[in-house]
């Protein structure tokens, strides 16, 4: 029983970050069509930044700061530069480019802050707490997890149900040239878009590093995670993206928990293969079953 | 009070080999409805196309005001007062209604034309007052093409570009449209650009009116005179 | 855009092709004798070469193997994988298990990567049944999902699949008539480094002829077909599922033999050797050389097997440190990928085709 709990628990923290994810990638999706493969690179990056600060005697929350303001401009400048000229082509086009970010930010972290594992403090408590003498694998720092990432959604909720620039770039997503017609600097709109989702995989990627070890494949697994978060919940879907998320949390939680570790990649393949055999379009897909 | 004359000169636009508008020559003035007639294919939406720069032409110019719009982006003609109502209306299906509307307002506000508001488009149009807060999805036709005029009025356009307004749309609601088309017109001197296969119902509305077959320009007059001439009306618009 | 004036087809009279009278007419014959003269090429290269650059031919053949099946998949049908790393990783493990550490398998080589060809492709046709109602990123997601899952399954079994350190695999011997023939008429010797080479070139050649053919034939056309547009091809009767899955099967096997080759070369199937940075690898040579051209596909694997250790020592020589100047190719290969994809998307071949493209006819 109380393995159970720690696994639940432990799968749901995982799972609010792989829902940060999921809804970066939901939201490049919706406003480019385009899945952003390089994601994890780029939040490794800003978090190796974060690091490079934290090393030298600044605080957690300096380097949050710094990461996420990085990961707004990398995502801005990603988009207007590398992919702007592949946006609309045809889509092999955009998703190899997005993998030649990610081979190349690889890469350059490796060059930059080298291939040792180094470790990534956490900004509370790490020990769990017990509630009478059991001991429960919840942490301060897992509070904060999943604080941090509910925050940010809904602050992007509030960005794009109840403000005249949210109001734009949904616009500018769902019909780019109506848009146009109606004066939405489309451009703008989606380097915003990169942007903004950019911010929130770097969220991820220091959610993930806090309390554990950095290296500049760590967030390998998590684009894998993270895409198969978002195809269950629906790409086109946020709300699915989070509810993706943490289902994919809780279960590979279990996997991991009750099957050994090295099935987690192939459980998240197994269920990737049955969304897209099953219900192509996501549970919570709202526009008719798209080709996928 | 925002006005706006729309002059084409020579404008051509291609699509690879294939030139759908050739050489045309157009003006269109303030206070005044110039239809654009032609069979399909004749080239109508393109020219509205190139007008409001979702296509480039290959030759030629755009102008309003003298100004020379030819290779502005879309999204700064559209803040330049030329507003498009597309081919197919153009309603964002997954926005609400009310939604839709406001990203005409927004446009009216970032060109400080604000005489219309979201409350008077709702009185012009009472079935999307009833429907403000549903997605726009749930429109039937003619509601669509009420919503996206009203979107068009809010962002106080010094000149209108219609496609095909009455496509799909029963008579009835052709003709209240038309009417209203016209009493904005008249109160507030807007400049019209309306493009019809509807040849009859808009000639019955337009000040003036071109024909354009393949592409080029095959007759040019006042709409009176258009109506009344039957071999073109034989040829070129099937009435 | 200037436009065009119809011009009345002013085609001359039929220009007979003088210069070469002498090609033979059918396609196979073409094909077969642009091979052989590969062949008498490879020859002479692997006898005057160093045993150093030996190895180094031999690792370029297997990616070669593979990069040439991707290219048939990804640039003749449209699909992407991200996958092909793992499906080098069947072959070469199927391999290991039937050749195993001594060599003292009572199977021959050549049966043997037949097999390894066969099992993989059968894990092609699963994928590829799974696969063919995806499209883009969804297809490209799904074989990332496979390339990190697959090392998985190898430590998971690791009993049979020898788990992190994996599969040790016997070095082929240099079979005697093969030794004596290269003596006759080379008087040289064969090391085991240089017979590596010749194995894998010769695998690699004959694939290539088998590749070449399909594609100048039906299948080839089918599959462009279905690229190009499928509604199209479906009302022409095409079925897209068998046709996609063929096609899965077909770049599967050819990366089960170039496991199959990588395994004797190397000498061991391990998960190490499968990362996700294979499958990219391979996706850089075959973009970069050209969607769809297997003349594209060698370029592309001479350049993931040539560029490395150049670019390495580019990075030693600027002050880098070995292991940081050891990533300056994988940095390199992402920023190629993202410049070829801006600048020339249709890679390498089709620059130089657009270059030569006067008297061609585009598509």
């Amino acid at each position: 029983m109380q393995q159970f709990l720690n696994v639940t628990l432990t799968g749901l923290g995982q799972g609010a970050v792989y829902a940060a994810f999921a809804l970066a990638l939901v939201l490049i999706w919706r406003s480019t069509r385009i899945v952003n493969f390089a994601q994890g690179a780029m939040g490794m990056f800003t978090t190796y930044l974060a690091l490079t600060l934290i090393e030298a005697g600044q605080s957690y929350w300096v380097g949050l700061v710094v990461a996420l303001v990085a990961g707004l401009v990398l995502g801005a400048v990603i988009e207007r530069l590398v992919i702007r000229p592949v946006e609309g082509g045809p889509e092999l086009n955009a998703v190899i480019v997005t993998l030649g970010l990610f081979v190349a930010l690889q890469a350059l972290a490796a060059i930059l802050f080298g291939s040792t594992f180094r470790s990534f403090p956490a900004p509370f408590d790490l020990r769990g707490f017990t509630v009478g003498d059991v001991n429960i694998a919840f942490t301060a720092n897992s509070i904060y997890v999943i604080a941090a990432v509910v925050v940010v959604m809904l602050a992007l909720v509030a960005l794009f149900r109840f403000t005249d620039l949210g109001l734009q770039m949904r616009a500018a997503a769902f019909s780019q040239e109506v848009s146009r017609l109606l004066g939405v600097r489309v451009g703008r709109m989606l380097t915003l878009g990169w942007a903004l989702a950019a911010v929130v995989g770097s969220l991820s990627g220091l959610l993930i590093a806090g309390g554990s070890l950095v290296f500049p494949a760590y967030m390998d697994a998590v684009i894998v995670y993270g895409f198969v978060a978002a195809v269950l919940g629906g790409l086109d879907s946020p709300g699915g993206a989070v509810v993706g998320g943490l289902t994919i949390g809780l279960l590979l939680s279990y996997v991991s928990g009750y099957l050994g570790s090295e099935l987690v990649a192939l459980a998240a393949l197994a269920t990737l293969v049955a969304v897209l055999l099953v219900r192509p379009q996501g549970l919570f897909a709202s526009t008719a079953a798209r080709r996928v | 009070m925002s006005t706006g004359s729309l002059e084409v000169r020579g404008l051509t636009t291609s699509y690879g080999a294939v030139v759908a508008v050739d050489e045309v020559d157009l003006v269109a003035e303030p206070g005044r409805i110039t239809a654009v007639l032609g069979a399909n294919g004749a080239g109508k939406t393109t020219l509205l196309r190139t007008i409001s720069g979702l296509v480039r032409p290959s030759a030629g110019q755009v102008l309003l005001d003298g100004a020379d719009l030819t290779r502005t982006r879309a999204e700064e003609i559209a803040r330049a007062g030329i507003a498009h109502v597309p081919e197919g209306r153009g309603v964002i299906t997954e926005l609400t209604v009310e939604e839709n509307l406001r990203l005409g307002a927004l446009l009216g506000a970032a060109r400080r034309r604000t005489e219309h508001g979201l409350a008077e488009v709702y009185e012009m149009f009472p079935p999307l007052a009833e429907r403000r807060r549903q997605d726009a999805h749930v429109l039937s036709g003619g509601e669509r093409q009420m919503l996206v005029i009203g979107r068009a009025l809010l962002t106080g356009p010094s000149v209108l570009l219609l496609d095909e307004p009455s496509l799909g749309l029963a008579p009835r609601i052709v003709a209240q449209i038309f009417a209203l088309l016209r009493g904005l017109v008249d109160a507030e001197g807007t400049t019209v650009l309306l493009v019809e296969q509807n040849a009859r119902s808009a000639l019955s509305i337009a000040d003036a009116g071109i024909v354009l077959n393949l592409g080029r320009v095959v007759a040019r007059d006042d709409a009176a005179t258009l109506a009344a001439d039957d071999a073109l009306r034989h040829a070129y618009l099937g009435f | 855009m200037v436009q065009q004036t119809d011009r009345p087809a002013a085609r001359p009279a039929p220009v007979r092709r003088r210069r070469f009278a002498w090609r033979p007419r059918s396609t196979l014959a073409r094909h077969g004798l642009a091979v052989l003269l590969a062949l008498v090429a490879v020859v002479l290269v692997l006898e005057l070469t160093s045993p150093f650059r030996n190895s180094q031919l031999a690792t370029m053949s297997y990616y070669a193997i593979a990069a040439a099946g991707l290219t048939v998949l990804t640039g003749l049908n449209g699909q992407i994988s991200l996958g092909h790393g793992a499906l080098m990783a069947v072959g070469a493990y199927t391999t290991g298990l039937l050749l195993g550490p001594e060599g003292d398998g009572t199977l021959p080589l050549p049966l043997i990567m037949l097999i390894a060809a066969g099992v993989t492709a059968l894990v092609g046709a699963v994928v590829g049944a799974a696969a063919a109602r995806l499209h883009g990123p969804y297809l490209a997601g799904a074989t990332l999902a496979l390339a990190v899952a697959v090392p998985g399954l190898a430590i998971y079994f690791d009993h049979t699949l020898g788990g992190e350190q994996g599969l040790r695999i016997a070095s082929p011997d240099v079979p005697g008539w093969f030794d004596a023939t290269i003596y006759f008429l080379f008087a040289h010797e064969t090391p085991s480094a240089k017979y590596l080479a010749y194995l894998g070139w010769g695998t690699l050649l004959l694939v290539l002829l088998l590749l070449a053919n399909l594609m100048a034939g039906r299948a080839g056309r089918v599959w462009r077909a279905v690229r190009d547009d499928e509604v199209a091809a479906e009302l022409a009767g095409i079925r897209l599922g068998q046709v996609r899955v063929l096609a899965f099967v077909v770049s599967a096997a050819c990366a089960g033999l170039a496991g199959a080759v990588l395994g004797v070369v190397v000498r061991l199937a391990a998960p190490s050797g499968f990362t996700i940075v294979l499958s990219l690898g391979l996706l850089t040579a075959v973009v970069v050389g050209g969607l769809g051209s297997l003349v594209g596909a060698l370029l592309g694997s001479a350049l993931l097997v040539f560029l490395p250790p150049a670019v390495t020592n580019l990075g030693t020589a600027a002050g880098l440190d070995g292991t940081q100047a050891a990533q300056l190719a994988p940095f390199v290969y992402g920023v190629v990928l993202i410049l070829v994809m801006l600048l020339a998307p249709s890679g390498a071949v089709g620059v130089l085709k657009k270059v030569w493209g006067r008297r061609r006819r585009k598509r």
